[in-house]
This record gives structure tokens, sequence and C-alpha cells, in this order.
């Protein structure tokens, strides 16, 4: 057993030491608010291939979970507090995302574009 | 709200149960007392109560990656609280066997505070809505019965194999249970970055969604996700290896120690 576990504290070390090289400089930062259990923007668009900062801020006083199946996220984001959540890289293609504690109101979507968004 | 409120709730509750009736099973086949039972209860009350209140605040550190940090490292425990019931619960030393009830109560207290924060936080957020309290309390409390009697089902099922079936299913139940802490965990650490993004395994949705009800059942009792990443489905390997593992070097501890001693004699 003691092999095993050795195994998963290299591998745990060895991915935790790859994820912490990667710079945050150049991650760009995408922002979505919550206000009045919706999304806004209810549609975010971002590129391919990269990863992304989401940052979540929830303008509500009641507390929202962000979740997507798609995207495999879920995070709990307390009444007038913000977040981080990193997604993708992802290929393009439409990710919904939905409020689970308002789910009727609080929908939208990612949609990951071939080309750069133009700025 | 009714509905959701139903289905939030069950979703939280079922795996809590799943695990809390397969240790029960496994207390029993112990000859265990099932005190530690309460314990667990009380701790996860008190646990789920104290983590609500503070997750505010836990979320916004090293650099909003908290609330996932201490949500995987709750997981990691309760995978490694897993591999040391795998590991005395076959095991013939009795001072190991002693062991297990305090075991067992962290592990069902680790569960349920995690579990149960977000029905707190979820209830407590619904309490400013004044409208909508009453139909989610009532779905809250139809959906915990629904989680409860899947608990009960699961408990009598596996009591009714036939008896040398029910140790051996326990475990393996165990390490699939270890096997998804390991691959949420890894989830949680990629959605903070601490660890890289690793490519999507495969993609079931079409034929089975997470948000359907066998694919909820499913994830509460085998972690079951229709896009896993690599790094998930490694994740998952290791943890229902530690569990299963340490059950079968248990097991063969057992069998040696037996038979050293009928050799003495």
């Amino acid at each position: 057993m003691s092999r095993s576990v050795g195994r998963f504290v290299i591998l745990l070390a060895f991915t935790l030491g790859i994820g912490s090289n990667t710079s945050f400089a150049d991650t760009p930062i995408v922002e979505l608010r919550i206000r009045n259990h919706l999304f806004f923007p209810d549609t975010l668009e971002v590129p391919a291939h990269t990863k992304i900062k989401l940052m979540v801020i929830n303008e509500d006083p009641t507390p929202e979970e962000f979740e997507s199946y798609e995207l495999n996220r879920e995070k709990v984001i307390l009444g007038h507090r913000k977040t981080i959540i990193f997604i993708g890289p992802l290929p393009p293609g439409e990710y919904p995302f939905f409020g689970e504690f308002y789910p009727k109101t609080a929908q939208g979507k990612i949609v990951v574009t071939a080309q750069q968004p133009s700025e | 709200m009714f509905l959701n409120s139903v289905v939030l709730i069950l979703q939280e509750i079922l795996e809590a149960a799943l695990l809390i009736s397969i240790l029960l099973v496994l207390s029993r086949q112990l000859q265990l007392s099932a005190r530690w039972f309460a314990t667990g209860m009380i701790l996860g009350g008190i646990g789920a109560f104290i983590l609500s209140v503070n997750l505010a605040t836990i979320s916004e550190w090293l650099d909003y990656a908290g609330q996932e940090i201490l949500i995987a490292g709750i997981m990691i425990a309760v995978l490694g609280l897993l591999t040391l019931i795998g590991l005395y619960s076959t095991s013939a030393l009795w001072a190991s066997r002693h062991s297990l009830p305090y075991l067992m109560s962290i592990c069902v207290a680790l569960a349920l505070s995690r579990e149960g924060a977000e029905i707190v936080i979820y209830l407590g957020g619904i309490l400013n809505h004044q409208e909508s309290v009453q139909p989610t309390f009532t779905g809250a409390g139809i959906g915990a019965g629904i989680g409860l009697s899947a608990g009960v089902l699961l408990y009598f099922g596996l009591l009714s194999l036939p008896a040398r079936w029910i140790f051996c299913t326990c475990i393996l139940l165990l390490a699939l249970i270890g096997g998804t802490m390991a691959s949420q965990a890894t989830l949680l650490l990629t959605q903070v970055d601490w660890i890289t993004y690793s490519p999507v395994l495969w993609d079931s949705s079409i034929w089975l969604p997470e948000d359907s009800i066998p694919g909820h059942l499913l994830y509460a009792l085998i972690g079951y996700e229709a896009t896993p990443s690599l790094f998930q489905a490694i994740a998952y390997g290791i943890g229902f290896l530690l569990v299963s593992i340490s059950a079968t070097l248990g097991y063969l501890n057992h069998f040696r120690s037996r038979r050293k001693n009928t050799g003495e004699k």
C-alpha cells in the first residue's frame, strides 16, 4: 500500500507543480454578474483553446451556485461576494451554465468561437 | 422553487445517505456498536453549520481558491479514512477493529459537513424570499425523504445479499466512493487552476446525461461524470485502488496471522 500512497503523492505534487507554473498574467479575465437571479451578460463569447479566468460577481444579497454540466464546474458564490472560476481551454461550441439555486431565471451560456474575438 | 428544492436537497442527501448506509452495514457485519453513527451525525451537523457561516470568508482565501482547496481537502481526508477503514475492517487485530468506530464517525462527520453546508446556505438564502419559503422547505423535506429512503433501501438491500457477499460488496462500494472522492477533488483543484487542464476522456452526455435521474443516482453511487477529464479518471483509479488494495492487504494479514496461530497450537 505504501507504494501506491507514494505514487499518489508524487502524482499530486507533479500536477500541482505544473499548475503553479502556469502564469496567471496572460489568462484573459471575463466578467459575469448575477443580479436579480439573472446573469449579465447571459452570453459570453470566448476564444477557443484558451484558458479563461471567469470572475463571477454576485450583486444579489442571496447566495447562488454557478453550475455547468458541460463545463464540469460548480461553485457557491455567497451574497454580495465575488469569486474566480477557471474554465477551458475548450474546443469551439456552446456551453450552457445556470444558477443552481434559482435555475428558472439564472441561465446563460459560454460561446467558444474558433477565431479570436475582435477587440 | 418546489421542484428545484427537491432535486437540490436530494442530490446532497443521497451521497451522504449512501455512504452512511454502507458504513452501517459494515459496522453491523463486524458486530460493532453503532454509537459512532450518532456521534458522526452530531459532529457533521455542527461542521455543516460552521462551514456555511464561514464559507464567504474561506472562499476569498488563496486568491478565491479557498472553497475548492478546503472541500478537496475534506474529500482527500475521506479517501484516507476509507482506506484505513478498508484496511482495519479486514484485519484481525482487535486494536485496529477498536479504532473503526472513530474512523467511521469522522468519515460521516466530514461528508455531512460538506453536503450539509450547501443545504444550509441554500435554505438560508431562501429565507430572504418570503413567498418561496413554504414551497422550498416542503420540497427540501421531500428531497431529504427520498434521499434517506434510498439510503435505507441500500442498507436492507446489502443485508439481503448472501452473507459471504455482504462484506466484499461493502468494500467494493467504499472503493468506488474513494475513487469518486479523488476524482471530485481533482476536478475542484482544476477549477482553481491548482491542477493543470487535461483533455476530456469521453462524452457520454447524449446516452446518460448527468442531470437525468439515473445520472444523479450513478453520480451519488459511483461518481459518474458524462465528460470526465484524463486526470480525473487517473485520480479515480488511484482512489479505488487505495481502498481496495488496503482491504486486500488487511485480509491477507488476517489470513496469515490466523494460519500462524493455528500452526503454533
